[in-house]
């Protein structure tokens, strides 16, 4: 305890010095400071919490707040390539950009495709996470550790090297995939050429890739889960699946809201699988949001169009964890 | 996954913010060329590591200049580009893909090329095109490019065909003997669908005589011509000699070494990468022109040297650049880069004119054909992209898919 006092004191000293003469509400906390502690170090703990909040919100500002604002103004001018240069050319053209996006074939394919993923990847996903989950924390004991670190490898895997993998099993012609089913006689499909396989190609990676981060967020829901519960439970003769339905799957559920949620927003904005894997093709079947957006913006320059894009992105995602939160919450009572 | 949208944003912002400081630019006064003073230049990839030397020597011989080379990779080469030309810091020269010079020339940041000081007959004429938009030159060709048909002679010998493919029936009965006779996986590699597929279809369009936009500005890609060449673009696919699974990033060097491609259009780099990297084929590949239709015609691509409209330096930039793009600062860079002279006159000796192989480069580029420099040329192309990607996937015709290509690309020349 008494370092860290040391280091919370070094800290306000030197605050008081050079923030004294700049902000007036530093100069009393520097006085004081010396005297009494308690009372007075307010002021000076309120410039050092700002010192310290500075870079933070320095990045925050040009980083994250300014380029939203500055989408969002954008999205309503026809900002293109010649303005990149003149920016203050860009005209004002209200909703257009919003009302053109709802008349795009490639822009509503791209939000269907997008949906499509979200609506079969998401709870695959979160049902392949929970099943790993429960089978590591109860099934196996000794080979725990590498199971976990086998389903957690793809998440901390680059794209390009998953995408190496990934062409090398789905290849028709001598990957994994058509070597197995020529074993048997069969040939495979060509499952990044094919317009109806694309798209579930696409997602069976992002399966493999996100099972991991739900596994983890599961294995520690089920660990916090009292084992007297349980053994009540037992005790008056519950089986493994009742066990499952009655036990696990309600005290779980905070961890199940929370990993659909984040599960969704990441679906919702998927972008690598596609780039890496199909650019989009063939003929746009795994085209989503954000790789169509991607394009418009740096592809093609029109950068209040894909601004706009981005935003009618930012409505849906928002509008969907909302109506997650309400109706899984609502359940829980 | 959600860093993207931020990425995009965060881009499309700064871009905005340094705009708006650009606003007020320095009009530039100049400097004369033989004041003491730096020139800053950015060239891509390769070029610009080897540049360094080629500086180096310059800067010898002209002691009051000093050369600062930035090499920048390709991949960002583009955005690159157009954040400094938001923000008015262009290098005083950079060297520009012949397809951004519609863009950088409609961004206004371009200096045009002094005509007193450069003659257009002394380039390959699809090379000079490439940096002219509207009538103006923009940009010096450095070094130009062009596709060739790459092809194994022992698995054709084993095929039992002797010579190169001269027309396109040729070339389908090879890929055919090929496959079925020297037992190789496909018969010709060229791209189904996906970015940049309108490169692998180049030779089959101009060949046919078509075109994507016409001399006047007008869309063209409906022509019979256009039509007669995606149909056999799209029969390789039909016929399964060529892959039709899509493979970004894909390299041909490795499966042309291994027979699994026997017949690819490469550029003049493949050269290199083929000498370097799949030496046990060494004399076993050969390269012709692009197999004819009405002609034998291929894509022009390539560099130029553009100077910067802020450049202060605009004396020096442009006695360097006469220096890199004069006979023997060519013949120079051939040597060192194996890029190929965009100035004719460096071609008549030394290894350029004896080798028969780059002799196949000379010849095709004497015909090749450069794209036109339209500032929405990347979403001109991505339409005959998607045309290409349909015919060659079998959902639809030749005819209905150009027809839509047509009628979007309508739309986007003026």
């Amino acid at each position: 305890m008494s370092t860290t006092t040391g280091k919370a004191a070094q800290p306000a000293k030197v605050t008081a010095g050079p923030g004294a003469s700049r902000s007036p509400a530093a100069g009393p906390g520097n006085h004081e400071g010396r005297r009494g502690r308690k009372k007075t170090s307010m002021g000076v703990q309120n410039a050092a919490g700002w010192l310290f909040s500075t870079p933070f919100l320095v990045i925050f500002t040009v980083f994250m707040a300014f380029p939203i604002l500055a989408t969002l103004l954008m999205s309503f001018t026809d900002f293109g390539l010649r303005n990149v240069t003149r920016p203050l050319d860009a005209n004002f053209i209200g909703f257009e950009n919003y009302v053109n996006l709802f008349g795009d074939e490639r822009f509503l394919k791209s939000l269907f495709n997008t949906a499509y993923f979200v609506v079969i990847g998401v709870p695959l996903t979160i049902a392949l996470g929970l099943v790993v989950a429960v089978l590591l924390n109860n099934g196996i004991d000794k080979a725990r550790t590498f199971f976990r670190v086998g389903f957690y490898a793809p998440v901390v895997t680059t794209i390009v090297a998953v995408a190496v993998v990934w062409r090398f099993v789905l290849d028709p012609s001598d990957g994994l995939i058509a070597g197995v089913l020529s074993e048997v006689g069969l040939t495979s499909p060509d499952f990044l050429g094919s317009e109806t396989l694309a798209m579930p190609s696409m997602i069976a990676m992002a399966v493999w890739r996100n099972v991991g981060t739900v596994m983890v967020l599961f294995i520690a829901g089920l660990q916090a889960i009292p084992t007297e519960v349980r053994e009540a439970a037992r005790l008056d003769g519950a089986g493994a699946w009742q066990e499952f339905r009655g036990i696990t799957v309600p005290l779980l559920r905070p961890t199940l809201l929370y990993a659909t949620v984040i599960t969704t927003i990441g679906y919702l904005n998927v972008f690598e699988e596609p780039f890496v894997m199909t650019q989009g093709g063939p003929s746009d079947s795994t085209l989503t949001v954000s790789l169509n957006m991607y394009r418009e913006g740096f592809n093609f320059f029109h950068m209040g169009y894909a601004s706009a894009m981005a935003y009618v992105l930012f409505v849906v995602i928002m509008g969907i964890t909302v109506l997650q939160l309400r109706l899984l919450k609502d359940n829980t009572k | 996954m959600s860093r993207t949208a931020r990425t995009v944003s965060a881009g499309i912002a700064v871009a905005l913010a340094f705009g708006i400081t650009a606003c007020g630019g320095s009009g530039g006064e100049d400097v004369a060329a033989d004041k003491k003073q730096t020139l800053t230049v950015w060239a891509m990839g390769a070029e610009g590591e080897k540049l360094a030397d080629v500086a180096k020597v310059y800067e010898k011989a002209n002691p009051n200049i000093t050369v600062k080379v930035t090499p920048v990779g390709w991949d960002v080469a583009h955005q690159k580009l157009v954040s400094a030309a938001a923000a008015g810091t262009m290098p005083d020269v950079a060297q520009m893909g012949g397809s951004y010079m519609g863009e950088f020339s409609e961004l206004g940041v371009l200096e045009p090329v002094d005509a007193r000081v450069f003659d257009k007959g002394d380039f390959f004429p699809a090379g000079w095109n490439q940096g002219e938009v509207d009538g103006t030159a923009y940009g010096v060709p450095w070094y130009v490019d062009t596709r060739v048909l790459y092809y194994r002679t022992d698995l054709a010998e084993k095929a039992g065909i002797a010579k190169a493919p001269a027309n396109w029936q040729e070339m389908q009965d090879l890929a055919t003997a090929y496959q079925k006779k020297a037992g190789t996986k496909w018969g010709l590699s060229i791209q189904p669908s996906g970015l940049d597929t309108v490169q692998n279809f180049y030779s089959f369009l101009y060949s046919a005589g078509g075109e994507i936009v016409n001399d006047k500005g007008e869309a063209v890609i409906d022509s019979p011509e256009a039509v007669k060449a995606l149909k056999e673009y799209g029969s390789y696919f039909d016929k399964g000699l060529s892959n039709k699974s899509v493979q970004p990033g894909y390299d041909v060097v490795k499966d042309f070494g291994n027979g699994r491609v026997p017949m690819f259009f490469g550029g003049p780099w493949h050269v290199t990468l083929l000498n370097e990297g799949q030496p046990q084929i060494k004399g076993k590949w050969a390269v012709a022109n692009v197999p004819a239709d009405k002609a034998s015609v291929s894509m022009a691509g390539g560099s130029s040297l553009v100077i910067s409209k802020d450049s202060e330096h605009k004396a020096a930039a442009t006695e360097f650049i006469k220096y890199l793009t004069d006979t023997k600062g060519q013949a120079d860079w051939y040597e060192r880069s194996k890029d190929l002279p965009a100035n004719t006159a460096a071609w008549t000796s030394g290894t350029l004119a004896d080798d028969a192989g780059l002799q196949v480069f000379k010849k095709q580029m004497d015909t090749a054909k450069s794209t036109p420099s339209l500032p929405k040329w990347t979403e001109i192309t991505d339409k005959v992209d998607q045309a290409i990607a349909k015919v060659t996937q079998g959902k639809a015709s030749a005819e209905d898919a150009l027809d839509t290509a047509q009628s979007e690309i309508e739309g986007l020349v003026k």
